[in-house]
This record gives C-alpha cells, sequence and structure tokens, in this order.
C-alpha cells in the first residue's frame, strides 16, 4: 500500500490557517493561537492559584487548594463541556466557541501549574526567606525578589511538560466544533475518505514539531538562566 | 541593647529556652557557646523574632517583643544577621545581594546602594568580588558577603550564628578578621561561635549555655582561667583540645 500525500498537499492552505481570510481562522494557526493564549494566561492562572495556595491565611489556603483538588479530578473533556453548556446558562450569552475552549484550559492546567508553582516555592531553602526577612524585607519583597526568580527557573522543566500536554489537549476542542488542526483534519477525511493514515500522520507530525519546538526552546532558557553553573 | 529577663520557648514539648536572663549593652560583644543542640540558634534568632518566645520579656533597642504592635520588620531592618550557611540570594550578584534590602527599605536610589555597597565590599576586602555570583565565590568569601550585606542596612545590632562552622579551616581566618574589625568599631555584637580564640581576643562577655539555660557568664579572661561548673569545664576541655 502506497502513501499518496496529495492530500495534503491539496489542501495545505486549509490545514493551516482554515478558511481564512474568508471564514474564521483554523487549523495550525487557530491550534497555535489556543495554545499559546491558554500558555500566557494558565501562567499567571498558575501563579495565582500557586501563590494563594501557600498564603498565610488558612481561609484562603483551604478554598484554593479545594478549586485546585476539584479541577484536577475532572477530565479535560468535562471542563470544556461545562464552560459550553454552563457558561451561556449562566451568564445568559453565548461566548465564541474557541474562547470556550481557551478558558477551558485555562482553569484546567492553572491547576495543574499551581502545584508545580507551591512545590517550586516550597522547594526553595528556607534560610532564603530568613535571610531576606532579616534584612528588614517584607513577606511580599521577599517572594518577588528573592523566592520566585529562583523558584521559577526551577520549575522550567515542569512547566514545559505542562505547556506540552497544554499544546495537545488543544486537539480537544474539535468537540465543540472548533476548527482547529483536528477538526480540520476529521473534516478532510470525511470529505476525501480515502486518505486518513496520511492525513493522520501528517497532524502527528505537526503536534510533534510544536512540542518538540516548544521543549527546544525552553531548554534554552534554562540553559541561559543557569547562574547556579555560571562561571 | 538586647535584654532577656526570664525567657522561656518551647518546640512543642521541647523547652529550648528555659529562663535565660542576659543583658547585652550598646558597644559590646558577647560570645554564646555550648554544646551542640543547646539551644544557641533559638535563643540568638528570637532577638530578630526569627523564633518568637513563648513566655518572659525580650527587648531589643528598647523596643519590647512581646508588644504585638512591635513593628517586626523594621526591628529585622535594625538588627544584621549572619548565618552559618550563608543564605546569599544564589541568583544575584554580590552586589545585588548587598543592595536589594537598602534600595526596597531604606528607599535609597540604586547609585547610593551601589556606592555603599561597593564601599562595604571593600572593607571585608572583596571589591573586585561585585559582579560575581556566590557560586563563583569560596565559602568565606560568601560569608564575607553575607557580612557586608548584613551592614548594608547599617544595623544597630549584628548577630552571628555560628558564623564560621560551614567553613574549610584555611576561610575561617578571613571571615573573623571581619568580625574583629566590626567589633572594634563599637558594634554591638552577639556570636554564637566555638572559636575561642576569637571570644578571649575581642569578646566583652562569653556565655556558656547548656539545655537552654545559661550556666556561666563571664569575663573572657575569667571565663576560661575559672570555669565553676562542672559541664562548662568538659565543653572547654573538648573545644580547646588540640584535636579541635
Ligand atoms: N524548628 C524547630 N522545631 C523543633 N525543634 C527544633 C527546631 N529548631 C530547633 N529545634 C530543637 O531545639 C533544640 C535546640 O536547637 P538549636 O537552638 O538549634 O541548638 P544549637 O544551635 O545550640 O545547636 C534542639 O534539640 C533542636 O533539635
Ligand atoms: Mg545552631
Amino acid at each position: 500500500m502506497g502513501l499518496d500525500f496529495h492530500v495534503i498537499w491539496d489542501n495545505l492552505t486549509y490545514f493551516f490557517i482554515g478558511r481564512y481570510p474568508h471564514g474564521p481562522l483554523g487549523g495550525v494557526a487557530l491550534t497555535f493561537y489556543l495554545a499559546v493564549v491558554s500558555c500566557i494566561l494558565s501562567f499567571f492562572g498558575g501563579m495565582f492559584l500557586g501563590l494563594l495556595a501557600i498564603s498565610r491565611n488558612r481561609v484562603i489556603r483551604y478554598a484554593s487548594e479545594a478549586v485546585i483538588q476539584i479541577v484536577r479530578g475532572m477530565p479535560l473533556l468535562m471542563v470544556i463541556f461545562w464552560m459550553y453548556f454552563l457558561y451561556p446558562a449562566l451568564m445568559g450569552r453565548a461566548m465564541p466557541e474557541s474562547q470556550t475552549v481557551i478558558l477551558a484550559l485555562t482553569f484546567f492546567t492553572s491547576a495543574y501549574m499551581s502545584q508545580i508553582v507551591k512545590a517550586g516555592i516550597e522547594g526553595i531553602p528556607k534560610g532564603q526567606t530568613e535571610a531576606a526577612i532579616s534584612t528588614g524585607l517584607t513577606h511580599r519583597h521577599t517572594m518577588i525578589y528573592v523566592i520566585l526568580p529562583q523558584a521559577l527557573r526551577n520549575m522550567i522543566p515542569s512547566f514545559v511538560n505542562q505547556f506540552v500536554s497544554l499544546i495537545k489537549d488543544t486537539s480537544l476542542a474539535f468537540i465543540v466544533g472548533v476548527s482547529e488542526l483536528t477538526h480540520v483534519a476529521t473534516q478532510i477525511n470525511n470529505r476525501s475518505l480515502i486518505y486518513p493514515t496520511e492525513i493522520f500522520l501528517f497532524i502527528a507530525v505537526v503536534y510533534f514539531i510544536f512540542c518538540y519546538a516548544f521543549t527546544t526552546l525552553s531548554r534554552w532558557l534554562e540553559k541561559r538562566l543557569a547562574w547556579a553553573k555560571a562561571i | 541593647m538586647i535584654r532577656f529577663e526570664g525567657v522561656h520557648k518551647f518546640f512543642g514539648k521541647l523547652h529550648v529556652l528555659n529562663n535565660v536572663n542576659l543583658h547585652v549593652k550598646k558597644g559590646e560583644v558577647v560570645v554564646v557557646c555550648g554544646p551542640s543542640g543547646s539551644g544557641k540558634s533559638t535563643l540568638i534568632r528570637t532577638i530578630n523574632q526569627l523564633e518568637p518566645i513563648n513566655e518572659g520579656k525580650l527587648i531589643v533597642d528598647g523596643m519590647d517583643l512581646s508588644d504585638p504592635k512591635v513593628n517586626i520588620n523594621k526591628l529585622r531592618a535594625e538588627v544584621g544577621f549572619v548565618f552559618q550557611q550563608f543564605n546569599l540570594y544564589p541568583h544575584l550578584t554580590a552586589l545585588k545581594n548587598i543592595t536589594l534590602a537598602p534600595i526596597k527599605i531604606r528607599g535609597a536610589t540604586k547609585r547610593e546602594a551601589e556606592e555603599q555597597a561597593v564601599a562595604l565590599l571593600t572593607r571585608v576586602g572583596l571589591a573586585e568580588k561585585k559582579d560575581a555570583h556566590p557560586s563563583q565565590l569560596s565559602g568565606g568569601q560568601q560569608q564575607r558577603v553575607a557580612i557586608a550585606r548584613a551592614l548594608a542596612m547599617k544595623p544597630k545590632i549584628m548577630l552571628f550564628d555560628e558564623p564560621t562552622s560551614a567553613l574549610d579551616p584555611e576561610m575561617i581566618g578571613e571571615v573573623l578578621d571581619v568580625m574583629k574589625d566590626l567589633a572594634q568599631s563599637g558594634m554591638t555584637m552577639m556570636v554564637v561561635t566555638h572559636e575561642m580564640g576569637f571570644a578571649r581576643e575581642v569578646s566583652h562577655r562569653v556565655c556558656f549555655i547548656d539545655f537552654g539555660t545559661i550556666l556561666e557568664e563571664a569575663e573572657p579572661a575569667e571565663f576560661f582561667k575559672n570555669p565553676k561548673h562542672e559541664r562548662l569545664k568538659q565543653f572547654l576541655k573538648q573545644v580547646l583540645s588540640p584535636m579541635h
């Protein structure tokens, strides 16, 4: 059985940008957009939740811990459905599907990121905090200038794992009809019918390149920030 | 400057400080020694509230630490602390380690703070290391930077918790020299150390602490020549033996 990649070639623009500029952006570009926006938002969401989870106020700590545990106990697909069906019901108006997905991905990934943030901060030796507050720095200053810069660097590998998962998770957006890469691929497959291997091989390669590029970028970043070994 | 009155401290059931009474006057250098686990670190850490006390009274620079209205950050800015493990910030250069607190707390400009930091680094003999990260410095150099960092806040009191215990023997001298210098400049100091040479030469008084109680307190000459307590005699035999 020979493979015929004509189907990819013929639909290349559709794979990459969907119906844009005549219709909404789709395909690889939309996947990229979903991943990048959700990455950025869940970075901040994760920081926020993670900092709440180590708050010195017990009520805040328990509340954030509860949210985190609940989200971690749900399949992502369910979070997407929740956003998709509950948001319009609660808010009385619909939201574009891609925004629903971004919200769901952010919410979901933030919960995992917060655990990384929490562990990262708690992993910095106590002596650092003690040294900082001994010079009269407040707890906030200590966090911003002493603990977080060190903790963030240590968190990079775990962040990257999480983001790589996130890139792949964007494929679940197809379930609510967002025309990202996987959705586009199923559409083309339904139309042409006889090239499923070629089509899904192609998108597998695209996902791989995405994730691999991201991992490489982060390795470079990690090296650049390696003050501990700097000579 | 520092006054302990009947201070008690517990870690759970462990009675770590048991009725401590101690007075350190302005400009005095007091050395604290005692066996491992006797409560030396806990004692010195109560002074800047790294460990809160449970009972008794502790007055530092006129501030009563049992008063809930006391501004703890302000207290800490007036009290420098030097740790056994240096605890420099590994992501910052020596210079930035020193300038962080003066800029954030004292409201110094970057330039003022850096000029002061260079002056302090010169004082501890490390001017040429200002752009080095802690990982590029030897233990002795790191500890000297840590002392400079504490001094940058212009503290009224300097506390040292075994500042030379984590150092290779050949580096102990350079740190002690900086501390001697500081003592001679009239700084009020409390130093937990087993460096008996330093105690004899520099300190005004030496305290021996065991099981959380100050068993003996005397001027260094008296302390070493006429130890009264049996436990202190044993302890001195150990730390002054040639094995050490
Ligand atoms: N944070 C803590 N929690 C519980 N026990 C502690 C803590 N810090 C110190 N201790 C205990 O208190 C005692 C005195 O400790 P420390 O003051 O560090 O002694 P030293 O500095 O003289 O070696 C030791 O038995 C130690 O195990
Ligand atoms: Mg100790």
